[in-house]
Order: structure tokens, then C-alpha cells, then sequence
């Protein structure tokens, strides 16, 4: 009997599991179907389209070299703070540059250095170009890539492989290298694909401050795919097709890279050859405090711009600069008011509470089916590969959703928050996923073991200890999975059509205008949720250490 | 007429009259042939009737606060006036609700109205996803001022009762009063303000519409107008036309901000950086936007309002029924609203500033002088052409 019901729970479970799973697969198929002949006409005049060589390499260039330069960044940075008491709260500190969306950041970037900035220094980053769009995407994933890091850290025990490096008389750094690197790479691979897949479809930042002469592959792609011109829909299906090819081809870098980075760290570890990068170790040690300092003055921008403050620059007398127009004499600012936030309380107050509830619902369930998913796969003894479980994220979301969508019409379902949330789920499963698969496989078996022996049920050793030795890494996950839900766009906008309004389907329309104030009244807005989110789930991370933090803490 | 039509074509002034009465003329016919029924007639008063309690999910675009606060106006009125609920749905891009027809592909719509035009529009229409004959059973639409103002041919695509005309786009530039001194600009003189100013003048990147109406702007004038820009672009008649067109952008893209290496991604984009005082001008739909912008402090004092020396093109923006709206009846008491002298004059006078479209209330200051659009062949073909040149 009981052997029945366990059988009938585990397939029902599988079931669960891979309908989630599946569902992008789903719908890209439904959604990429071609629309109409594709001839060979329109391959030719998708080929001949100028510039399309270019686009392609920099949009593979820039989704690359962003993630593995963000990659080593944070590596840096958390080796530097890894074994210092302030690691506790690193990822307090992290909470507010994590909860600020991708495109405020470039915003930030723009309104603080570029020509014409606030500060009338030019910093020679460029409005549009690739350098500009990089920094913003490494700005936003280090903090991710930390937290990543922060969650697996805690069920490895770097510390006593430090202590073994050190006894062979290996330097603190040279360890984080050969010891450390390996492992954290193997098991943040799945962050690194999603990171890549990320910028390589992304159109508002793109927009925003990439370069367009010619412009970024997935602009193009957006573009055709939103235009009903004679011949763009089957430029669309062409462009999707290849974006597809672009994304199995990063994987396979990625994974090229990781080997390499593998075989690397072995030779110098065998072969016993110096290398001298702890010396630049102060700069990654300076890099939080700068990018604290760095959010800081965004978020500072963005509160002064929503309460109307605004810089004109007069120019009192013409005549001296009228070959310069760049050369102003004064400025006068205008009165700060909360007029604005006044105004629009009314009409944000109910989207933000959307926000909450999908959020909530839609976080929780994507950790639940995460776990169990991880849970299933440790039972069979196998895993599956990791971009199965990714394909959320590394699937072209346009395509994906318009397939949910041509389904959700067909369901006849009606329009509310409950489709919406289905909608995110495969979203925050994914990343929910992402961050607990490190440290689930890394929990000790043998507690597991203990607690049985002790004659605890199977259920119950899983529950009291598994569960609990992982809650910091399911606070995380919960909070990265909120933010994601917190974010989307286009699945809400598609599956609520309109009678589900959230803060975010508010702020990205209220982002493609030119209204300063409004923009970063809404920035702010987007960030307060998922600020909330990390900052709580750093809290209680502390508070709930995992296998490995109590030895840590009472070292120091 | 069209050879008549040339002999004047030196006079922007007298082009743009003439031509605008061609449109007219042609398109006068449907309009006429359906007669509009009347606001007290049975058969409006049971639309009206029909209508009550019901709720209308307009699908429009979001990025205005301007636009977005008169539809809260508006929201406020339609319910207190006509018991119906107007939900405006914002959306990022004109395209949304047009993929999702697609979708739907005849079901029953989660969209009851919507802002459309140009190539979505025409889209639409040929494939049957809109209700037609709207301007014979939506009273206000018999005071649509057709025979002044270009809005019964949307693109080359005729309306036939398939949207409405809501308001006006007329193709400006929002400048710098210490740059652009001349009431209005000319190829040759934006030339010489890009030389004596270097990086202050770009335009959003085409396909972009505003950006590729400033290259039809420039077309037009380096063209004198040619007859031939308004009728279907033949083989020979691009080969004639457009080279000058690429000879000046030659000549003006080293002048442009970036060296013309990269361009503002849109309208929106182009006047957040005319406010960060990083350029001299950007452009606008709006003939009243300037005005409007300046009220609120969001440019500076000294910003003029500029437009080309033919007059500026000049096309309508549209509201439209899906064939599969749920509550029809409601949308169009909301199409009726807006086209009432209430609605319209708000919509001019108020943050918007949009111009009138309806006869009681046509202003000749409200807009500035007209140009017609070119034929719809020549749009794509102008952004092919440039993605070729300078795109890639």
C-alpha cells in the first residue's frame, strides 16, 4: 500500500516536473511556426540584409565577454571578502544593486557619465556602443554572480581546502585559484549560461546604450518579429532560427570554456608554475564599496528626478559662447515637490500589490517545483542536462510566450492573475533551480544517513535535515525567483491583456517615453519589491546558516 | 492633374493646398455615400443602451504621460457620462495588439479598441480582423474635417470606415532658438547648422518612423517636390530620385552627433537627450508638443518649433474596432466620446495638445502648414535603401 502511494506520488511529481519544464519547448514550436512559405527569397534577403555578419559577432561577443569577465570579477571579489567577517553582510550589500532592474542600470550609466551628464564630465564612455553596454551588463551580473557564489560557498568547505593549501605552503590566492575556482566554476555553470542567454536576447538595454550602426542581433530579431510589413514575419522566423543557433553555440563555449579553465588550473597546479595575480587583489577589494557607492548615487538621481528636480543650464550671454554650444555660463535647478508621487499613488498602489501576489505565489512555487525537481532527479540517481532545466531562460522569450499565448486563446481560459503566474513559472523555476543545484548536490549525505539511523522516516530525515540545511540557499533562490517573476513583461502583458496590471507592465511602458520624472518614479517603484526580497532573505540566510557556516563564524 | 499639379510645385505653399484637395476630392465619395447616423437615432440609442455597464480595453501606447493623463481624463468622464468602464491597456510598441489578433485569429478579442495606423493598420485590414463601417454608425464622425485635413487615407491605405480619425501628426523639429534661428529649415540650411554645430543634430535610426519621415522631409526638399514621390515608386523613378538624397546624407553624416556612427533608437530617446542639452534639436508628431514640454520645464526656455520649407507631412492617428471585440457597442460610444467638441478640445488644450480633427473645433494655428505623405511604396523603400547605405 505504502510502496503504491509512493509510487503513485513520484510519477505525479515527474509529471509536474517536466509539464513545467517542457512548456518552453512548447512554446517555441507553437510560436516560431513558420507564418507563412519561407522561399528562398526571403533566406536571400535575410542573408543580404547589410550589416547582419557584424550584429551577429558583436551580440555573440558581447554575451560572452560580459559573462566570463563578470564571472572573474566576482570570483575576485569573493575571495577577497569570503574569509572576512563583512561576508555575512555581503549580501545585504548586494541587495539594493541586485534589485535594481538591467535597464535602470543603463539609465544610470547614461544620466551619470555620458555627454550631457550630471556631472558635466566627460567620461568618454559612449552614449551607444559596446564598451558602454558591457559595463552595464557586468555592473548588474557581478552581484548576481556573488550571490550565486555566497549560496554554493556555504555547503562547500573552502575553508579547510585553504588550510590544506596552506599547509603545502601555497599562498591565500593561489588556493582560491587551483582549489576553489574549480569547483565554484563547475557548479555556477548553469548562472553562466543563463547570464549569456540573457544578453544575447536582450532588447531594452540594446536599445538603450548599444551600439546601432549596425544594431545588436536582437534588436533586429524584435524588430521583425513586431512588424507585419510584406516579407518581415518570415525575416522573423529566419532571425529566430539563427538566434536559436547563436544560444546552442554560446552553450558550447561556455562549456569549452569551462574545460579549458579546468585543464588550466590543473597544469599550473601540477606542473607547480607561478603566477602572480594576487597582486591586484585591493582593486577587487575596492569593487563593492565602489559599487555601493555607485547605486547609491543611481538611486540618488532617479528619487531626485521623481520629486522634479531638473538642471537647466543657461547660458547667460550668447554671444561669448556661440561657437561652443557645449559651454554654459550657469544652471538653475527647479523647486523639489512630491507632487508627482502624490499624483500617481492612486494608480500604482494597485499594481504594485498585483506585483506582490504573483510574485509571492509564483516565487514559492517555482523553489517547491525546483526542489522537487532536484529531489526526483537524486532519487533516480541521475541528472538530467542542465540546459534542460534552463530552457526558460535560454529559449528567445518573444517567441516562447507567443506560442503560450496562441494556447492560452485556445484554452479559452479567461484573463487572470492565476495564468499570469503560470505564465512566470517556468521562469522562477529556472532560476530557482539555478541557484539550488550547487548547493543541494553538495549537502553531506552522510547527516541524511545519521538521521535515519536515528529512525527517522525517509520523509522525515529529507525534511528536518536536508530542507534545513538548505533554507540559505532556498532564501536566496526564493528571492532571485521573486525578482525574476517581479520583472517579466511581456508574459504578463500577454497572458493578463491588460486586466492584470503589475509595477513592472506600468514602469516599461512609462520607459518608452521621454518623461524623466515619470521614468524614475517607476525605477524606483520596480526596485522597492525585489530591494525588499534580498534584503530579507540576506537577513534570514544569516540567521539559518548552512552545513558549513557555524565552523566558519566561531573561527573569527 | 498631376502634370498641372507640377507647373506650382516651386510654392511648398501652394503643393501642399492643392495636393491635400486631391486626397480630398478622391476620398470624399465613400465618405459622403454612408451617411452617419444621428446622434438622437433609435439606432444610436440602442448602441448607447447596450453599451452601459460594460467595459472597454483599449489597447494603446503608454510611454506619453501626456496621452496617459487625458485617457484618465477621458476615463473619468466615459464613466460618469455613458456608465462604461475605459481601461487603458499601455503598451511599449503598436505591434502588441496587432500580434495578438493575429493570435486570436477571430475568437473572441481581449481588445475592444485600439490606436492604430500606417502599416498595422493596413495589415489589419487585409486580413479582416476589423469592424468596419465605423464612420456610418458613430454619429461624431460626420464632423470630421476631411476636407481640410488629410485623415480619410491612412498610408496610402484608404480608411473605408475601418478606424476613425482621433488626431493629427504633423512631422516638426523641437530646437535650440540660438541654432535654428530661421523659421523654417530646408536641406541646405540644416546643412550649415550641422557645419557651425557640429554632433548637436541626429535623427532616431530608420526604420523608425520618425526617423524615416525626416529622410522623406529631406527627400521632399531636395527633390522640389517631385510629383512622382506620391504616386507608386517605379524602377526608373528611384534611380532618378533618391541618389541626391544619399548624396546629402553623405555630405551631413560627418556633421551628425556620433559622426552618424550611432543614433538615437527613437523619437522618445532622441528629445530625453534635447533635454540633457546634449543635442540642438529633435523631432516631433506633435505641432503642440513644444509648447507643452516647455509648460512643464521639461525643455528649456529657449526651444523653438521648427518645420521644413514644403510644409510638414502630415498624417492622422487612428482608433479602430477588432471584428472580434467583445463589447463593439461600448467601444464605439468611446470612439464617439472622442470625437465629441468636449473630448477634442480637451485633448488640444490640455497636456496633450494633440490638434482637432472634427470641423466646430479645426484651428488653422493649431497646426502648421501641411505636406502630404508620399506614396506608401516609397516608405519601405527609403529604409531598405538606408539600412543598405548606412545601416550595416
Amino acid at each position: 500500500m505504502a510502496a503504491a502511494i509512493r509510487r503513485i506520488g513520484l510519477a505525479s511529481g515527474w509529471l509536474l516536473v517536466s509539464l513545467i519544464s517542457v512548456l518552453p519547448i512548447i512554446g517555441v514550436l507553437v510560436g516560431l511556426w513558420p507564418p507563412e512559405h519561407i522561399t528562398f527569397a526571403d533566406i536571400e534577403s535575410f542573408l543580404g540584409y547589410q550589416g547582419l555578419s557584424t550584429s551577429v559577432f558583436m551580440t555573440l561577443f558581447s554575451a560572452i565577454f560580459s559573462t566570463l569577465l563578470s564571472l572573474y570579477i566576482a570570483f575576485m571579489v569573493y575571495s577577497q571578502y569570503h574569509l572576512s567577517r563583512r561576508l555575512q553582510s555581503l549580501e545585504k550589500y548586494l541587495a539594493p544593486l541586485l534589485s535594481l532592474p538591467h535597464l535602470a542600470i543603463a539609465l544610470g550609466l547614461v544620466f551619470l557619465f555620458s555627454d550631457g551628464s550630471v556631472f558635466f564630465v566627460d567620461s568618454g564612455l559612449p552614449r551607444k556602443g559596446l564598451s558602454t553596454l558591457i559595463l552595464a551588463i557586468v555592473i548588474k551580473e557581478v552581484p548576481f554572480f556573488l550571490l550565486i557564489f555566497s549560496a554554493i560557498g556555504r555547503q562547500l568547505p573552502i575553508k579547510y581546502w585553504l588550510l590544506q593549501g596552506n599547509a603545502l605552503g601555497y599562498q591565500d590566492y593561489r588556493c582560491w585559484w587551483l582549489l576553489v575556482f574549480p569547483a565554484l566554476l563547475k557548479q555556477s555553470r548553469l548562472a553562466l549560461l543563463a547570464a549569456t542567454a540573457y544578453t544575447l536576447s536582450v532588447v531594452d538595454v540594446s536599445l538603450l546604450v548599444g551600439p546601432n550602426i549596425p544594431e545588436l542581433f536582437a534588436v533586429s530579431v524584435y524588430r521583425w518579429q513586431t512588424s507585419f510589413a510584406n516579407g518581415d514575419q518570415a525575416l522573423a522566423f529566419l532571425a529566430n532560427a539563427l538566434l536559436l543557433i547563436l544560444l546552442a553555440l554560446s552553450v558550447c563555449i561556455l562549456y569549452a570554456h569551462e574545460k579549458l579553465a579546468y585543464a588550466a588550473c590543473q597544469s599550473l597546479a601540477t606542473q607547480g608554475s607561478r603566477f602572480y595575480i594576487g597582486i591586484i587583489n585591493p582593486v577587487f577589494k575596492a569593487w563593492l564599496p565602489m559599487l555601493g557607492i555607485l547605486t547609491a548615487m543611481m538611486v540618488v538621481v532617479f528619487a531626485l528626478w521623481s520629486f522634479g528636480f531638473n538642471l537647466h543650464r543657461v547660458s547667460f550671454n550668447s554671444f561669448n559662447n556661440f561657437n561652443s554650444f557645449n559651454s554654459f555660463d550657469g544652471f538653475t535647478a527647479t523647486q523639489l515637490s512630491t507632487r508627482l508621487w502624490q499624483d500617481e499613488w492612486l494608480f500604482f498602489a494597485l499594481p504594485l500589490q498585483n506585483s506582490l501576489l504573483i510574485g509571492l505565489l509564483a516565487g514559492m512555487f517555482g523553489v517547491a517545483l525546483a526542489l522537487l525537481a532536484l529531489e526526483l532527479q537524486r532519487q533516480k540517481g541521475k541528472y538530467w542536462p542542465d540546459y534542460y532545466w534552463l530552457l526558460a531562460i535560454i529559449l528567445p522569450q518573444l517567441s516562447m510566450v507567443l506560442g503560450w499565448q496562441i494556447l492560452h486563446i485556445w484554452l479559452q481560459g479567461g484573463y487572470h492573475s492565476g495564468w499570469v503566474i503560470v505564465s512566470h513559472l517556468p521562469f522562477t523555476f529556472a532560476y530557482a533551480y539555478l541557484v539550488l543545484k550547487g548547493p543541494f548536490q553538495s549537502v553531506e549525505p552522510r547527516y541524511e544517513l545519521l538521521a535515519t539511523s536515528f529512525g527517522y522516516s525517509s520523509w522525515q530525515s529529507w525534511w528536518q535535515v536536508r530542507f534545513r540545511l538548505l533554507l540559505p540557499a532556498i532564501f536566496t533562490a526564493f528571492a532571485i525567483a521573486f525578482s525574476v517573476s517581479i520583472a517579466q513583461y511581456i508574459p504578463t502583458l500577454m497572458m493578463g491583456a491588460g486586466r492584470v496590471t503589475t509595477i513592472t507592465t506600468e514602469a516599461v511602458a512609462i520607459a518608452s517615453g521621454s518623461q524623466q520624472d515619470l521614468i524614475a518614479l517607476y525605477v524606483l517603484l520596480q526596485s522597492i519589491l525585489p530591494f525588499m526580497a534580498f534584503f530579507l532573505a540576506a537577513i534570514l540566510a544569516r540567521r539559518f546558516r548552512g552545513s558549513m557556516g557555524r565552523q566558519r563564524y566561531e573561527k573569527e | 492633374m498631376i502634370s498641372l499639379l507640377s507647373k506650382f510645385l516651386v510654392s511648398g505653399w501652394v503643393c501642399c493646398f492643392l495636393s491635400l484637395f486631391v486626397v480630398t476630392v478622391n476620398a470624399d465619395e465613400t465618405v459622403k455615400s454612408a451617411a452617419t447616423v444621428e446622434e438622437n437615432s433609435a439606432q444610436w440609442q440602442q448602441t448607447l443602451k447596450a453599451a452601459q455597464g460594460q467595459s472597454v480595453y483599449f489597447y494603446a501606447w503608454g510611454g506619453s504621460k501626456a496621452v496617459n493623463e487625458y485617457l484618465r481624463w477621458a476615463t473619468r468622464e466615459i464613466a460618469q457620462q455613458y456608465r462604461i468602464k475605459l481601461i487603458h491597456v499601455k503598451v511599449t510598441d503598436p505591434s502588441e495588439p496587432v500580434s495578438r489578433l493575429k493570435a486570436e485569429d477571430g475568437r473572441t478579442s481581449a481588445i475592444d479598441l485600439m490606436w492604430v495606423n500606417g502599416e498595422n493598420f493596413a495589415y489589419l485590414k487585409q486580413q479582416g480582423f476589423l469592424l468596419g463601417n465605423l464612420w456610418s454608425t458613430i454619429p461624431n464622425a460626420a464632423f470630421l474635417a476631411t476636407e481640410r485635413l488629410p485623415i480619410t487615407i491612412d498610408f496610402g491605405e484608404p480608411m473605408d470606415g475601418f478606424e476613425v480619425p482621433w488626431g493629427i501628426g504633423q512631422f516638426n523639429l523641437i530646437a535650440e532658438y540660438e541654432a535654428f534661428q530661421q523659421p523654417q529649415v530646408s536641406a541646405t540650411s540644416l546643412l550649415s547648422i550641422a557645419k557651425k554645430k557640429p554632433q548637436t543634430i541626429t535623427y532616431p535610426r530608420p526604420p523608425e518612423f520618425h526617423g524615416t519621415t525626416f529622410l522623406k522631409q529631406l527627400l521632399v526638399d531636395l527633390t522640389d517636390a517631385d510629383p512622382r514621390l506620391y504616386q507608386l515608386a517605379t524602377t526608373k523613378a528611384q534611380v532618378q530620385l533618391l541618389p541626391a538624397l544619399w548624396q546629402y546624407l553623405d555630405q551631413l553624416h560627418p556633421y551628425l552627433w556620433q559622426q552618424g556612427t550611432a543614433f538615437p533608437s527613437s523619437a522618445a530617446e532622441q528629445l530625453l537627450m534635447y533635454q540633457q542639452k546634449s543635442l540642438s534639436m529633435t523631432v516631433s508628431f506633435n505641432p503642440n508638443q513644444w509648447l507643452k514640454e516647455k509648460s512643464t520645464q521639461q525643455i528649456s526656455e529657449s526651444s523653438v518649433r521648427r518645420y521644413f520649407i514644403d510644409g510638414a507631412i502630415t498624417n492622422s492617428h487612428n482608433l479602430a474596432i477588432p471584428k472580434s471585440a467583445p463589447s463593439p457597442d461600448a467601444a464605439k460610444v468611446v470612439i464617439n466620446f472622442m470625437l465629441s467638441e468636449s473630448a477634442q478640445q480637451e485633448k488640444f488644450t490640455g497636456v496633450w495638445g494633440d490638434p482637432s480633427v472634427i470641423i466646430p473645433l479645426f484651428d488653422e494655428k493649431a497646426t502648421i502648414p501641411a505636406h502630404p505623405e508620399l506614396h506608401s511604396s516609397w516608405h519601405v523603400l527609403i529604409e531598405d535603401a538606408w539600412q543598405q547605405q548606412y545601416g550595416g
